[in-house]
């Protein structure tokens, strides 16, 4: 039951956040379709470990992967559906602990959240510049598989 | 207009760059497609320096050299127009374009299709409201998260009509959601409720927070683009301040009184 929750949760906040940026009408099925498979594997990773990296990291280089062959596939820029994708797991829960703990005077707390949230954002864009030069040397294969 | 004039071509790839980077591509894609599209069409070493502010572009030939710089304000995620301008520019390099062909192909530029108004608007409510509930958030929470982030895009939507700084704007709707997020709570626990408010007040934020900034700008620094990642980072760190200050200003007034 509770995975059910969390696939109808993801699928459409990311198919929001598509919207918002105004993502073509035929891809935004394809963008949200990507975000909701990366929010299923960092949900399984994170409840697998407590590491605060490894989940934003693969989630985003599976995200980066699916992203670019859909890509490829469709004859878009990848950002189309990598951009929404990656926002279940951007630190925005974490930047906004780090201002709340600002606010209380709490310097310690707020700088152990604000780095880890750095360390979220740096393992996200990890994930992806991985996913795009792994595709890049697949990419003649790629090509020829989907003409 | 002549189609083939040095000027005409440099002049069209930087506003095909320049509304790629409005959108909020990357900084090397950007590069890319004005080098690519110049290069198909002159014969001469191109030279482009693209910055989150500013596009540079330089062509050299034996005879001449001539340099355009363009300055760019504001950016504002537009997926539609970075898939037009990313079809534009491989039509045009690949093909020998006629005047008339080449007029067709720039209007599906200029007039790109948004989303109403309204759509929008309910969507970024579904956000903010959906992102409650992946973190944890009860029903009732998601439903409270869902009228607060419908509430803030308005105004914000409201607001954006007087051109606001975008330190000032953020302020704003960091105080407006967590005001709101706060007296919902308030209202509720009188009711006999418990709710949380922090997970009431991240749904509306997160369209807010520069999250996709501060992914977007580390990914610009490891490819490699210095000062371009660095540009967008301190943008992100400046509108989690402006955003801390609205959300501060807020909750410190709201705990003084509850």
């Amino acid at each position: 039951m509770n995975f059910l929750i969390q696939i109808l949760l993801s699928f459409f906040s990311v198919f929001g956040f598509a919207v918002i940026f105004n993502t073509p009408k035929r891809l935004i099925l394809l963008a949200s379709i990507n975000g909701m498979l990366g929010w299923l594997i960092f949900y399984f990773i994170q409840n697998l470990n407590s590491n605060f990296v490894l989940p934003p990291l693969i989630g985003s280089l599976f995200v980066g992967l699916l992203g670019e062959m859909l890509a490829v596939y469709n004859k878009q820029p990848a950002t189309l559906f990598i951009i929404p994708a990656i926002i279940p797991f951007v630190p925005g829960y974490g930047i906004y602990y780090t201002m709340f703990h600002i606010l209380n005077n709490d310097i310690s707390n707020a700088l152990s959240t604000g780095l880890e949230s750095i360390f979220v954002a740096i393992a996200i864009a990890c994930g992806l510049v991985v996913a795009t030069s792994l595709i890049r040397i697949v990419r003649p294969y790629l090509d020829k598989l989907f003409d | 207009m002549n189609s083939h004039d040095e000027n005409f071509i440099i002049n069209l790839a930087i506003n095909v760059g320049k509304l790629m980077l409005e959108s909020g591509a990357e900084i090397y894609r950007v590069e890319e497609t004005i080098e690519r599209m110049i290069s198909s069409k002159i014969d001469s070493k191109v030279d482009v320096f693209v910055l989150p502010t500013g596009i540079i572009v330089s062509t050299k030939s034996s005879v001449k050299s001539i340099t355009h710089l363009e300055r760019v304000r504001s950016y504002k995620l537009n997926l539609e127009a970075i898939s037009r301008a990313n079809s534009f520019s491989r039509i045009y390099t690949q093909n020998d374009l006629s005047d008339e062909e080449l007029d067709i192909l720039i209007t599906s530029l200029t007039d790109i299709p948004q989303f109403s108004n309204k759509t929008t608007l309910f969507f970024t409510g579904l956000a903010g409201g959906l992102f409650t509930g992946l973190t944890g958030g009860t029903f009732l929470e998601i439903f409270l998260a869902f009228s607060i982030s419908l509430f803030v895009g308005f105004i914000l939507k409201r607001l954006s009509k007087f051109n606001p700084n975008f330190f000032i704007r953020n302020i704003i709707g960091g105080f407006l959601v967590a005001s709101m997020g706060v007296l919902s709570y308030y209202i509720f626990s009188k009711l006999g409720l418990n709710l949380e408010y922090n997970r009431i007040i991240i749904g509306p934020l997160m369209p807010l927070v520069p999250g996709v900034a501060l992914t977007n700008g580390i990914r610009d620094l490891i490819s490699g683009e210095l000062v371009a990642g660095g540009a967008k980072i301190l943008e992100a760190i400046f509108i989690a301040i402006a955003l801390a200050f609205g959300v501060g200003i807020a909750l410190q007034i709201s705990f003084a009184f509850i």
